[in-house]
C-alpha cells in the first residue's frame, strides 16, 4: 500500500474450490504461497521499485508461475507485460529571474537556492508586469464561506506572486477551509483560470520554512499545469518587495488574519521575465496481466454473459531501498532493501494462487488476473490499466483487490469498498461462513491502493487487507513474519467469492459511494506529527498502529495501541476528524492530546514539527 | 424505564447506538485488555453473518451442521425473517415466507420441520412494511423494540414440502418456541392471557404500556394439539427451552420489568428452581449439551452492556462471566457436540451497532473448571 497505509493483499486460495480440500491440498498451497512470498521479498529483487531491474526480475518470476498454470496473455496481445510511462522524478534544469525595474539595469537571479521551479512547471520563458494575490487561495463557494485572493484584482497577463501555505492567524475554522485549498498545484490552476501567465512563490517571514525556496517534490503527475511558475529566496524576493514600497512581513501580517478582505495590488514599475526548465525523467513500468479464459459458454445459449470478466489483482512494486519516497526507515536503516513481503508480496502470491486454483475448475467467466506496478508511486500501473483498458471495464463484473494480507492476526481480516455492490455482504457472508474469518467490513472504496482506481472507473470492487504494522515501508517488512497459514485462507475466502462471481448470471451492480469531504486536506498538510494511524480499526478515535521514531508522537509519549480521542479540542472519532484536526495545528505549536492506554483516559502534549 | 426493558428480550435483541457512543470511547483500550480473559472460554471467534442490517438467534441443527436464525435482508421488508446456513457450503436459504414479521427458529429433531413464529397471515402485514420503510427513510432515529405483535403465531415448515403448518391460532403474541429432545413437545411463550378475557382496568393499562407482562409459558404438541399453560405469575416468562433431562429451562421477569432470572420446572409445570438470584436482567438460557450448566446474557455490569455469563445446573454458584465486550452480547447457543457457540453480539461496532451472529470454539473443560471455582450463589442485593 501506498502512504497513508493501506494495502492490498493476495494469497493462495486453491483450497477452496476443490469443495473439501483435504490436508495435502491446503499444506502443498501453503509451500508454494511462501515460495512466492519469499521469492518476491528476497534481496534479489532489491524491493521492486517501479522501473528497477527488480521490478523486472519480480515480472520474470510471475510471467513464470502464470506460464506454468496455463495463464494466457490478454486477447490480442502476445505479451503478459502491459507497459507505462511515468515520471520517476523532475529536476530543475536551470531557472532564471530577470527584474528590470524602469529606469535600472535587468537583475539576474539564478540557483536552486534562489529561484528554481516549481516541479509541475511548464518549461517556458514569460514576462510581465507583478500582482501580489496574497495567498493565492480561492475557495469554491460553499454555503457560508467565501474566499478569493483574486477578487478585484487584473491579473491577466501579468505574473502572480503569492504565499506558501495559508494566513497563519485565521481561527481555526477557516485555517481548516484554506487549508485545503493550499496545495500549491491548486494556486496554479487558479492563477491560471485568472488569466495569470506565471506564478512566483514566496515563504513568509512569519511562516515556517521562511524566506526559503520550494523543494523539488516528488511529482508523478505527467501533466504541465500550463503555467510558468517557480519559486522565490526571500532575498530574490526583496528587490520586488521594495518597489512596492511596503514591509513583506507587514503585508503578510495583514493577509495572515485570514479577512477575505484583505485584497492583494499590483507592483508597478517593474516586470519579471521567468525563464523556468524543468527536466521530468520519464520511465517505464510493467503492469503483468494474464487471464484464464471462460470454459464454458453461457447457460442460455442465445445471451451473452453478463459482464464476461472477473478481474483479481495486487501490485507487485514495493519501495525499492526507500530513496524515493514512501520509507518510513528510520536513519538507521537508510538505504536498505525493503523487502515488501507483507506489502505487497503477500497480495501477489494470493493473486497467483487464486490463479492456479481455477487454472484447473470450471469457469463461467475469464478470470483476469493483474499484478499492477507503480502502486507506491501512486496507482500509477492500474490507473493506466483503467485508462486504456485492453476490454471494455463495463463487461468487467468485478474486480477483487489484495493489498498487504499476509499478517492476519487474531483472525481479523478487513474488507473495504463493500458499498461499491448491494451484493457485497450476501457474497462475502457466504464465501466466509467455510473460511471462517472475523471479518470487518468497510464501504469506503476511496482507500490508497488500487481498488481506488478501479472503484473510479464504476467496477464493483473490493479490496482485502490485514492491518498496518511496524514494519510498514520498512526494510524489515520481511517474508518471515507473513502468517502462511491465515494468507492461504484469505485466497481461500477470496477464491469462495470468485467462484460465486464465476457462477451467477447476474454481475454485482456498482453502487457509487460518496467521499467524505474531509479526506481533502492532505495536500495542505505540512505538518509532522509522527503518528501512524491503523486505518483497519473500527475503534472511536483514532488507533495507532505505530509512531514514527524521533518524531513528535514518540516525544509526546505516544505508542502504537494508543487511541486518540480528542486534539486540539477536537473530538475524534476516526481517520478524517484526524486528519480534519491536524489541519488546525501549527508547527512547533504544543497542542493537547487525549487518548486511551489500557482503558485509562491520558492526556499530553505533541508538538507538531514541519514536514519539509 | 419500561420500554428499555422490551429489547432486551429474546427475541429483540437491540442496541442502543448512543450507549454505544457513549462507552466505546472509554472502553476501546479495556476491550483489547479483556480479550484475553474471554478466549479462555472462546477462541477463534468470528462473525458468521454479514448481510443485512441485523441478524440473531442462531440456533443449531441437531447434527450441527446448519444454523437457522432471523435477519433483516430483504431491502423490502424491514422485519426478521428466518433462514437457514450451511456450514459446509456456506449457502443460505430463506425458509419463512418473506412476509411480515417472523422471530424464534427452531430446528424439530428427527424430522424435516423447522419452527418460527410469523404475522404473514395478518393482511396488514405488508402495510407495516411499508410504514416501516417509510419511517426509516424519513431519517428520523428511534430505540430499536419489538413489538409483541398480537397477531404472531408459531408454524412449522416443512424443509421437503416448503409447506407451512400452523401450530398456533390464539390471539395474542406466541413465539419464543423450543422443540423437546425427541421432537414430540413444544415449550414456547403465549401472551393470549391478556386476550381471552376481560382485563381490569389496571390490566388494561399495563396491556398498552408492555403486553408482555402478560407473556406466560406454555406447552403443546409437536402438531400443535393439547395446548397447556404452565405459568401464571406476573411479568414476562418466556424464552423457553427444553433441557436434556426433560425439564424446562426459560427466564422470568418480574412485574416491573427490570429484573430477570433463570428458572427452570418440569413440563407439567411443577417444581419450579430458581437458578440464578442475580439481581439484573438475566435471559436466553439455554443449556450446554453436556447438561452440566446454562449459558445466558445478563446485564449485571451496565444497563445497556450485556455480557454472556454460564452458571452451573442447580443454580449452587455464582454464574461466571464469559464474554468482555462492549454492547450487546448474548443469545448463546451451544452446538449439539458442545465445542462451538454461536452468539449474537454487537461487538463489530460501527454506527448504530446492530447484532450480528458470531461463532467461536468453545473450550468446555476450562467452563467446568470456572463453574467448580466459582463462590457460592450470593442472594442479590447482598
Amino acid at each position: 500500500m501506498r502512504n497513508p497505509l493501506r494495502l492490498v493483499l493476495g494469497a493462495a486460495a486453491t483450497a477452496l474450490l476443490v469443495a473439501t480440500p483435504h490436508a495435502q491440498t491446503a499444506t502443498a498451497v501453503q509451500s508454494r504461497t511462501r515460495i512466492h512470498v519469499e521469492t518476491l521479498a528476497s534481496d534479489k529483487f532489491e524491493g521492486r521499485l517501479t522501473g528497477s531491474p527488480g521490478e523486472k526480475l519480480a515480472a520474470d518470476y510471475i510471467i513464470g508461475e502464470l506460464k506454468r498454470m496455463g495463464a494466457k496473455p490478454l486477447p490480442g496481445m502476445t505479451d503478459f507485460r502491459m507497459p507505462f510511462t511515468f515520471t520517476a522524478g523532475s529536476k530543475d534544469g536551470g531557472t532564471t529571474l530577470t527584474l528590470t525595474r524602469t529606469g535600472a539595469s535587468p537583475q539576474i537571479f539564478s540557483g536552486a537556492a534562489t529561484v528554481q521551479a516549481l516541479s509541475f512547471s511548464d518549461s517556458a520563458e514569460t514576462s510581465g508586469s507583478i500582482v501580489f494575490a496574497g495567498y493565492g487561495l480561492v475557495v469554491p463557494e460553499t454555503q457560508n464561506f467565501g474566499y478569493d485572493s483574486y477578487a478585484g484584482l487584473d491579473v491577466k497577463d501579468k505574473i502572480v506572486i503569492v504565499l506558501r501555505y495559508f494566513p497563519e492567524d485565521a481561527d481555526q475554522n477557516t485555517r481548516a477551509i484554506l487549508a485545503r485549498y493550499a496545495d500549491l498545484r491548486y494556486k496554479a490552476q487558479a492563477a491560471r483560470q485568472r488569466g495569470a501567465k506565471g506564478m512566483l512563490v514566496i515563504t513568509g517571514p512569519r511562516s515556517p520554512n521562511a524566506g526559503a525556496v520550494v523543494p523539488m517534490s516528488f511529482d508523478t503527475a505527467i501533466a504541465g499545469s500550463g503555467l510558468v511558475a517557480a519559486s522565490l529566496s526571500g532575498d530574490a524576493f526583496a528587490p520586488i518587495m521594495a518597489a512596492s514600497g511596503k514591509s513583506l512581513e507587514a503585508v503578510q501580517k495583514e493577509f495572515d488574519s485570514g479577512n477575505p478582505h484583505v485584497a492583494g495590488f499590483a507592483i508597478p514599475g517593474i516586470t519579471v521575465a521567468l525563464k523556468a526548465t524543468v527536466i521530468r525523467q520519464q520511465q517505464t513500468g510493467n503492469n503483468v496481466v494474464a487471464y484464464l479464459p471462460a470454459t464454458e459458454v453461457r447457460l442460455k445459449p442465445d445471451a451473452t454473459l453478463d459482464k464476461p470478466w472477473v478481474a483479481v489483482g495486487a501490485h507487485y512494486d514495493h519501495l525499492g531501498r526507500g530513496t524515493t519516497g514512501g520509507s518510513l526507515a528510520g536513519t538507521d536503516e537508510a538505504n536498505q532493501i525493503h523487502h515488501g513481503a507483507d506489502d505487497n508480496a503477500s497480495g501477489s502470491a494470493t493473486v497467483l494462487a487464486i490463479g492456479e486454483a481455477f487454472s484447473t475448475q470450471p469457469r463461467k467467466r475469464n478470470l483476469l488476473l493483474a499484478f499492477w506496478s507503480g502502486e507506491e508511486l501512486g496507482l500509477l500501473g492500474s490507473n493506466a490499466f483503467v485508462s486504456k483498458p485492453p476490454f471494455a471495464l463495463d463487461t468487467l463484473a468485478a474486480y477483487l483487490n489484495f493489498d498487504m494480507v499476509g499478517r492476519v492476526a487474531d483472525n481479523k481480516l478487513t474488507v473495504q469498498a463493500t458499498g461499491t455492490s448491494a451484493m457485497w455482504p450476501k457474497l462475502l457472508e457466504q464465501a466466509n461462513i467455510v473460511a471462517g474469518f472475523d471479518l470487518v467490513l468497510q464501504e469506503d472504496p476511496y482507500q490508497p491502493t488500487d481498488v481506488g482506481s478501479f472503484n473510479t472507473a464504476s467496477v464493483a470492487c473490493l479490496t482485502f487487507f490485514t492491518g498496518a504494522h511496524q514494519e510498514y515501508h520498512k526494510p524489515g517488512d520481511t517474508a518471515d513474519k507473513i502468517n502462511y497459514e491465515d494468507l492461504v485462507r484469505v485466497g481461500e475466502l477470496a477464491s469462495g467469492v470468485v467462484r460465486r462471481l464465476m457462477d451467477s448470471a447476474e454481475a454485482p451492480q456498482f453502487t457509487k459511494v460518496e467521499q467524505k469531504t474531509d479526506t481533502g486536506g492532505r495536500a495542505g498538510l505540512r505538518l509532522f506529527t509522527g503518528t501512524i494511524p491503523d486505518y483497519a480499526s473500527e475503534v472511536k478515535g483514532l488507533l495507532l498502529g505505530g509512531v514514527i521514531g524521533g518524531g513528535p508522537a514518540e516525544l509526546a509519549g505516544l505508542a502504537k495501541g494508543d487511541v486518540i480521542v480528542e486534539i486540539a479540542g477536537q473530538s475524534i472519532t476516526n481517520i478524517y476528524d484526524y486528519t480534519y484536526a491536524l489541519e488546525l495545528l501549527k508547527i512547533g505549536q504544543p497542542a493537547k492530546v487525549v487518548y486511551m492506554r489500557g482503558g485509562e483516559r491520558k492526556e499530553t502534549t505533541l508538538t507538531p514539527a514541519a514536514r519539509k | 424505564m419500561l420500554k428499555f426493558s422490551r429489547k432486551v428480550f429474546r427475541s429483540a435483541l437491540s442496541v442502543s447506538s448512543v450507549a454505544v457512543v457513549l462507552l466505546a470511547v472509554s472502553s476501546i483500550s479495556v476491550a483489547t485488555q479483556s480479550a484475553s480473559e474471554e478466549r479462555q472460554y472462546l477462541s477463534r471467534i468470528r462473525r458468521l453473518t454479514v448481510e443485512g442490517k441485523r441478524a440473531g438467534e442462531g440456533y443449531w441443527s441437531p447434527d450441527g451442521k446448519r444454523l437457522v436464525f432471523q435477519s433483516e435482508r430483504d431491502p423490502a421488508n424491514p422485519f426478521y425473517q428466518i433462514f437457514v446456513l450451511d456450514f459446509a457450503t456456506g449457502d443460505t436459504k430463506r425458509v419463512s415466507p418473506g412476509i411480515g414479521k417472523t422471530t424464534c427458529a427452531f430446528f424439530r429433531p428427527g424430522s424435516d420441520e423447522i419452527m418460527f413464529g410469523s404475522t404473514h397471515l395478518d393482511p396488514k402485514s405488508k402495510q407495516y412494511q411499508d410504514d416501516e420503510l417509510a419511517f426509516r427513510a424519513s431519517g428520523k432515529q428511534r430505540r430499536y423494540a419489538w413489538d409483541y405483535d398480537a397477531e404472531m403465531d408459531i408454524f412449522a415448515y416443512s424443509e421437503k414440502t416448503g409447506g407451512m403448518k400452523r401450530l398456533t391460532t390464539a390471539k395474542g403474541y406466541d413465539a419464543e418456541g423450543g422443540y423437546s429432545p425427541d421432537g414430540q413437545w413444544i415449550v414456547f411463550s403465549s401472551m393470549r392471557d391478556a386476550y381471552n378475557r376481560t382485563l381490569s382496568a389496571e390490566e388494561q393499562k399495563q396491556l398498552v404500556l408492555d403486553a408482555s407482562y402478560f407473556a406466560e409459558v406454555y406447552i403443546m404438541k409437536a402438531d400443535g394439539s393439547e395446548q397447556k399453560r404452565l405459568t401464571d405469575w406476573n411479568g414476562y416468562d418466556g424464552g423457553t427451552f427444553f433441557t436434556k433431562d426433560g425439564r424446562i429451562v426459560w427466564r422470568h421477569f418480574d412485574e416491573n420489568g427490570l429484573i430477570a432470572n433463570v428458572w427452570t420446572m418440569k413440563p407439567d409445570g411443577s417444581d419450579r428452581k430458581q437458578i440464578t438470584d442475580f439481581g439484573a436482567m438475566s435471559w436466553a438460557p439455554y443449556e450446554h449439551p453436556s447438561g452440566e450448566y446454562f449459558v445466558f446474557a445478563s446485564n449485571k455490569l451496565g444497563f445497556e452492556n450485556f455480557e454472556v455469563f454460564m452458571v452451573d445446573k442447580a443454580g449452587a454458584k455464582e454464574p461466571v462471566r464469559i464474554t468482555y465486550s462492549d454492547g450487546f452480547d448474548g443469545l448463546p447457543v451451544p452446538s449439539p457436540d458442545g465445542t462451538q457457540m454461536a452468539f449474537t453480539s454487537s461487538r463489530a461496532g460501527g454506527t448504530g451497532a446492530p447484532g450480528q451472529i458470531y461463532l467461536a470454539q468453545w473450550n468446555h473443560e476450562a467452563a467446568m473448571a470456572a463453574l467448580k471455582a466459582a463462590p457460592p450463589r450470593k442472594p442479590a442485593g447482598k
